[in-house]
């Protein structure tokens, strides 16, 4: 009788759970495993809308690997990446460190409006009103530094400086999210040992290398792989600035991927490129997670 | 000896309040972009340009507003287009997340933690990995140049389940096998225990969602070119050629208004915001 009842109740938690996670399931095959297959199997062809794939093997990524303008803009991803990050944690964390204090709570309401509200907003929206800022002529910040008696600065119209002004824009709109992160982790680590520290006379910066920085190294890790990981897929907020330009200047992978594959109709070639953003994020993450293993001190 | 300690204090003292004055000033050049945004949009379009620049509305006059609705851009339709997709999708993860979470943290049925990694994998694809297929099905479809396209990619995530799965699981389970025993159903278990009990997560869930939906602009700019079947972020571009040159405030009308259910969110959920979205962070 109860041996019955068992089994059956084990059938109805099957049927149950079968039934549940049918729908996510089929949605993410058919969203994501199955597109994925698809672009990966793409990048190995010659694909035209109207006559269907044609199998060429590595040329695609033999192609992209040697062609002079698609390792500019690899690179390019890769300087921009580099910047991004660094300003970005860096910021946050001196940010997080400023914080990280007794303050009243209007002000601190106020820190968190202030810090991370470009956070949630979509560059989509705030970069148009970068590039009105950023313009030549009539830009707000070339007006304050002409004001200051500085000389007008071409932000986005010359291929020296525009990479650096999308790097600016950037660290305005995500550093918020690692001062969060990091005022989180800084009120982790054990004010016992920081009174004690200073008793015995240790200087701040030595309080900070060597209780601070080892007792949030890890979310710090975590900082730098997830800020990279978004710096790699950079694109709207270059799309609106400079579309890429001047010249490649600003061309990441995702805006050349994007052109490729809906501009010229390269799909094949648009596939490989994707799928080398892909590994390319994977290494760097790997890399990065072999790197935090060895210094992270847990 | 306590004087010293008493110097060092006040000393301190005055460290941390010319800190947070730093940071003050720092915040209010945080928010200038937004103050200006919002100030212009007030500002008659022939000022548009004129220095200096204002960072508080010198009118309140709604007129660039006007001139947004009645311009050649559907406006109204591009907006209600934005609200459908978020709303929808929105609507779409917590059913699906909310049921798969229930069965992989509760239930027990062959090939569910393999099925469950497999889900796990899904963090790890960049949308531009998947966005070409997508394109070429959505071709065949006829689902290009259409809203319900992109909720229908967007009804399920793989962080939305794993974020549940994990509240769920941290939740006691000695309700659940009461009613077990009662002889409840697994559906009504589901119904009257976990889903209160993941009320919290799916507040957190929904407005990450929402705000991912409303900003989402990568597959948005792939799959539509349409202006009846506009959202929010892509239509900046279009405004901001139809009016360029000396309409900059209308511009920004517009721009104030898509901006507007995001901000209005953060100032009154400020700190489940904050949570929701670094939580989706800290997913790895």
């Amino acid at each position: 009788m109860t041996k019955r009842r068992l089994s059956d109740l084990k059938k109805a938690q099957m049927r149950a759970g079968y039934l549940f996670v049918v729908p996510s399931f089929v949605l993410y095959a058919a969203f994501v495993l199955v597109p994925v297959a698809i672009t990966i199997v793409l990048s190995f062809t010659y694909y035209d809308i109207s006559f269907g794939a044609d199998w060429v093997g590595f040329e695609n990524y033999v192609r992209f690997f040697s062609e002079r303008r698609s390792l500019e803009i690899f690179w390019n991803t890769l300087r921009f990446a580099f910047f991004a990050v660094t300003c970005n944690v860096l910021v946050g964390l001196l940010l997080a460190l400023a914080l990280n204090r007794v303050m009243p709570a209007f002000l601190l309401y106020f820190f968190r409006l202030a810090f991370f509200l470009p956070v949630i907003i979509s560059a989509a929206f705030v970069a148009v009103v970068w590039s009105y800022f950023y313009s030549v002529d009539f830009g707000v910040i070339n007006y304050y530094l002409l004001q200051l008696g500085l000389p007008a600065v071409p932000w986005l119209s010359s291929s020296k400086v525009a990479l650096t002004s999308i790097v600016i824009m950037d660290v305005w709109k995500n550093t918020g999210f690692f001062m969060i992160i990091l005022v989180a982790a800084l009120q982790g680590v054990p004010q016992p040992i920081m009174d004690a520290a200073s008793m015995d006379g240790a200087s701040p910066w030595r309080r900070f290398t060597r209780i601070t920085l080892p007792y949030i190294s890890p979310v710090l890790f975590f900082c730098i792989v997830f800020a990279t990981i978004g710096a790699l897929q950079v694109f709207e907020s270059i799309m609106i600035l400079t579309g890429g330009g001047p010249g490649d200047s600003t061309r990441s992978l995702s805006i050349y991927l994007v052109d490729e594959a809906f501009g010229s109709f390269e799909l094949g070639y648009a596939a490989a490129v994707s799928v080398t953003m892909m590994l390319l994020v994977l290494v760097v993450t790997i890399i990065q997670l072999v790197g935090s293993r060895r210094f992270v001190e847990s | 000896m306590q004087t010293r300690s008493m110097q060092t204090r006040r000393a301190a003292r005055i460290v941390d309040w010319a800190i947070i004055a730093v940071l003050a000033l720092m915040g209010v050049l945080m928010l200038m972009p937004f103050m200006w945004l919002f100030s212009m949009s007030f500002r008659p379009a022939a000022e548009a340009y004129r220095m200096p620049p204002s960072f508080l509305p010198p009118t309140l006059d709604l007129a660039n507003y006007e001139a947004v609705l009645n311009s050649a851009v559907p406006f109204l339709k591009i907006y209600w287009n934005s609200l459908y997709v978020a709303v929808l999708v929105t609507i779409g993860q917590l059913v699906t997340c909310t049921l798969a979470a229930f069965a992989y943290a509760r239930l027990r049925f062959p090939g569910r933690d393999s099925l469950f990694f497999v889900m796990l994998i899904g963090l790890m694809f960049p949308a531009q990995v998947t966005i070409l297929p997508i394109y070429l099905g959505y071709a065949k479809l006829g689902l290009l140049n259409n809203p319900m396209g992109l909720v229908l990619m967007g009804l399920t995530s793989s962080f939305g389940i794993f974020m549940l799965r994990q509240f769920l699981r941290s939740q006691p389970k000695e309700l659940e096998e009461a009613a077990l025993m009662d002889g409840a159903g697994y559906f009504k278990i589901f119904w009257r225990i976990s889903l209160p009990q993941l009320r919290p997560a799916l507040a957190a869930l929904a407005i990450i969602t929402f705000t991912g939906a409303w900003n989402n602009y990568f597959q948005p700019r792939a799959l539509i070119e349409s202006q009846q079947a506009m959202t929010l972020p892509i239509a900046m571009d279009l405004l901001r050629g139809y009016m360029s040159q000396g309409n900059l405030s209308v511009v920004m009308a517009a721009m104030s208004m898509s901006i507007l259910p995001v901000v209005l969110l953060f100032l009154v959920a400020q700190k489940m915001v904050i949570q929701g979205v670094t939580f989706s962070g800290i997913r790895n």
